[in-house]
């Protein structure tokens, strides 16, 4: 019993490790810009691909893949600000209107270049930690390794460098940022960069372990909006506990029970944090 | 003239907010918008810092163009606002927000002993210097604003509605203290609903009335004029 304990444990913590990526880029789009980018979990998918395609096809090692996967995503969220958030920047629901419409051109385009069937890709890192009779693939310990130090360093990127700093100024209020000399298209420019290439880099390390089809980014979104919703929206700390939470609540309940069951649990953990403390377990204040 | 208005108007989806509004601004003094809740006053500020695109008509500064500018190149030609309601960072320190005033500047020592200046000039934003910025009474939010703006070490300081929701004896020191930045050579824009203090403190005034200036001239002369005492002064 404690041997499925402590795998179940694992597992949520690998399963909250890449979900914290995207929901944390989620939220920075979301705190910067004040957009809902549905196409979040297609930047996850793009990732994915870029494995698919330079570490499968082109046979790349796999971490060069993964940092191709970084940036090239992190350049889409660049592409997804100018030429989609930046015309719409004072029109929230025109800008998610556009991300729906930029969601179907990368899943077209994945369709287009790799065909609907799942793509399979050869585990690129062999071998387990084994624990107590639980098992930890290095390919996944990767994923939670990466997820930590990606996260620190954003972290210690938003309280300890100016531009982090007016990152945090401009979630909190944008003409009023505006007004210290902060540019809005730079600051904007940069929080779609790393949000997107979060959600890319998660893509690209969990590739070899999710077997990547066009269409994996919904099932993302849907989970990321639910964690971002009980972390309050627009709170980075908050997502990453929430993911922290959801992980552990869908995970034990997919191995205790299963996973539909889990699906409906995660919902009405929303739920239940809506009735209670609409704006999230860290949200406080009221957007301007 | 270190800002000139000239002839702007101002739309918001289609109606028109400023119709062909000019007002100068000299190089040292107050002067000051009044007018009623929605006459055009805040918008005034807001075209000049850039956050409203104005439909038609030119702003100058210092010999300048600056009505295409984005906020961010407004500030950097030397031109700071406190905006209405205060807008200080509520999830940054007080010193933190102090320091956002100085975003643009290089100089890092002068940036400091500017920080100390105003930490001297506000001695109760020293002590909560730590503080959330959410966690102050509105007269040190507005202390906070203001000490903001004068981080940008700016050229021209525009000022809306800083006495808004202050009690009597806080009004009186925050007008101590706009004296006190024009005496340092800050010329002010002040918008102000509170004519009484707003006519006492400025040198020049200007009365906006839905959109178009109705009245301009000395605060001295306005102050004693009739139209301004029935519908402003309240006498």
């Amino acid at each position: 019993m404690t041997e499925i304990i402590l795998q179940t444990t694992l597992n949520a913590v690998y399963a909250a490790s890449y979900m914290s990526l995207i929901a944390v880029g989620l939220v920075l789009i979301f705190g910067v810009m004040g957009v809902i980018n549905f196409a979040h979990g297609e930047l996850y998918m793009a990732g994915a691909y870029t494995v698919v395609a330079l570490y499968s096809h082109l046979n790349f090692p796999f971490l060069i893949a993964v940092a191709a996967g970084l940036a090239f995503v992190g350049l889409l969220g660049i592409l997804m600000e100018y030429s989609l958030f930046r015309p719409l920047r004072d029109n929230p629901l025109g800008g998610l209107i556009a991300s729906i419409g930029f969601l179907l051109m990368l899943q077209t385009a994945a369709v287009l270049g790799f065909g609907v069937r799942m793509a399979h890709i050869k585990p690129p890192i062999q071998g387990k930690i084994e624990l107590l009779g639980a098992v930890l693939t290095y390919q996944r310990f990767l994923v939670i390794a990466a997820a930590i130090l990606l996260l620190t360093g954003l972290y210690l990127f938003l309280r300890k460098t100016k531009i982090g700093w007016a990152m945090r100024a401009c979630a909190q209020d944008r003409e009023a940022a505006a007004l210290q000399g902060i540019s809005l298209n730079q600051i904007t420019r940069i929080a779609m960069f790393i949000g997107a290439s979060l959600a890319g880099v998660a893509g690209a390390l969990t590739a070899p372990l999710v077997s990547p089809t066009p269409y994996m980014g919904h099932s993302v979104i849907v989970t990321a909006f639910i964690i971002i919703i009980v972390g309050g929206i627009g709170h980075l700390e908050g997502a990453v506990v929430a993911a922290v939470l959801y992980a552990f609540v869908h995970t034990f309940v997919t191995t205790f029970y299963d996973g539909v069951v889990a699906d409906i649990v995660g919902l009405v953990l929303m739920l239940l944090v809506l009735v209670i403390k609409p704006t999230g377990l860290f949200g406080a204040r009221e957007r301007a | 003239m270190l800002l000139e208005i000239r002839d702007i108007q101002v739309h918001y989806n289609g109606v028109a907010a400023l119709k062909r509004v000019s007002i100068e601004v000299p190089v040292d003094g107050i002067v000051t918008i009044i007018g009623a809740n929605g006459a055009g006053k805040s918008t005034t500020l807001r075209a000049v810092s850039g956050l409203t695109a104005i439909s038609s008509g030119e702003i100058w500064f210092d010999g300048a163009r600056i009505d295409t500018l984005p906020p961010d190149k407004v500030v950097a030609r030397g031109i700071a606002q406190v905006p209405e309601g205060r807008r200080i960072f509520p999830d940054l320190t007080v010193e933190e927000n102090l320091r956002t005033g100085a975003y643009l500047r290089t100089d890092a020592a002068a940036v400091e002993r500017d920080l100390d200046g105003i930490f001297v000039r506000f001695p109760r934003l020293k002590e909560r210097r730590r503080q959330w910025a959410k966690t102050l009474s509105g007269g040190e939010q507005q202390m906070v604003a203001i000490g903001r703006a004068l981080m940008a070490k700016p050229r021209l300081l525009l000022l809306d509605e800083p006495s808004m929701g202050l009690a009597p004896v806080v009004i009186l020191e925050i007008a101590r203290i706009i004296k006190e930045i024009v005496a340092n050579g800050v010329p002010v824009v002040l918008v102000e609903q509170n004519a009484e203090l707003a006519l006492g403190l400025a040198n020049y005034a200007y009365v906006l009335e839905t959109g178009t200036v109705s009245l301009h001239g000395a605060s001295r002369d306005l102050h004693e004029n009739e139209h301004v005492k029935r519908a402003y002064l309240g006498v």
